[in-house]
């Protein structure tokens, strides 16, 4: 598989001329947070309904997205995929892009939504972004050793963004 | 950002934030932190952006050595 460069603006604003309704978490949401850390992947929670996911299916394409599982190269996330509770690990010619039908205890698009704020990147691109103490309650529920890893880091910006 | 000698010597680097801590408790460095926060999101992006691709460079260059 092709290393391509990864292009977080690029793949957001190829969701967004598509309409396709998500919620950005993981790394990148903490970095639009003001967390300073480095991440290679793009995670987000896409809606699980049938418009959204035509919608979602033509941006893929457009992306060329393929998923990046070893063995499974070449592979196109089909309706079955997106429509489920897993996660999707793609690879787009502007690099990882993680599709996840639920995150932290099973919680999908619709429930996360009232916990996500809307941010500005740029003039044209308006995002849906998790809400900082959201992308905490997730990694506190996941439990995993890697997110428990990133809490202290982000309990900081909470803190130091509740003084500004 | 001001340096302060101690007494055995070293520099100890105080924030410009006067004498607010540079690191939390845990040892998180709290300057980057404020530093990011002082930048707007789009920008944030671009640092990230920067970051991995500067990262990709240097690990490409290991690899060619």
């Amino acid at each position: 598989m092709p290393a391509p460069t990864a292009n977080y603006l690029a793949i957001l604003k190829t969701l967004h001329q598509h309409d396709v309704k998500f919620i950005i978490v993981g790394g990148v949401c903490a970095v639009l947070h003001g967390a300073p850390m480095a991440t290679f992947d793009l995670e987000v929670v896409h809606s699980r309904e049938p418009d959204n996911l035509t919608r979602l299916s033509a941006a893929l394409e457009e992306l060329g997205a393929v998923d990046r599982v070893p063995g499974h190269h070449e592979m196109k996330p089909g309706p079955s995929h997106l429509a489920s509770e897993g996660h999707q690990l793609l690879m787009t010619r502007f690099g990882p892009l993680d599709l996840l039908g639920t995150i932290g205890k099973g919680r999908d698009y619709n429930q996360l939504l009232q916990e996500t704020v809307e941010m500005q990147i740029g003039p044209e691109l308006k995002v849906r972004v998790s809400t900082l103490g959201s992308l905490i309650k997730t990694k506190e529920e996941t439990g995993e050793e890697k997110d428990r890893a990133a809490l202290p880091l982000l309990r900081r910006v909470l803190e130091e963004k509740s003084k500004s | 950002m001001a340096q302060h000698k101690l007494p055995n010597g070293d520099r100890e680097e105080e924030s410009s934030h006067g004498s607010e801590p540079t690191h939390s408790e845990d040892g998180v460095d709290l300057t980057l932190i404020r530093w990011m926060l002082s930048i707007t999101p789009a920008e944030r992006l671009q640092v990230l952006q920067q970051s991995v691709e500067s990262l990709l460079s240097l690990r490409d260059a290991s690899a060619n050595r």
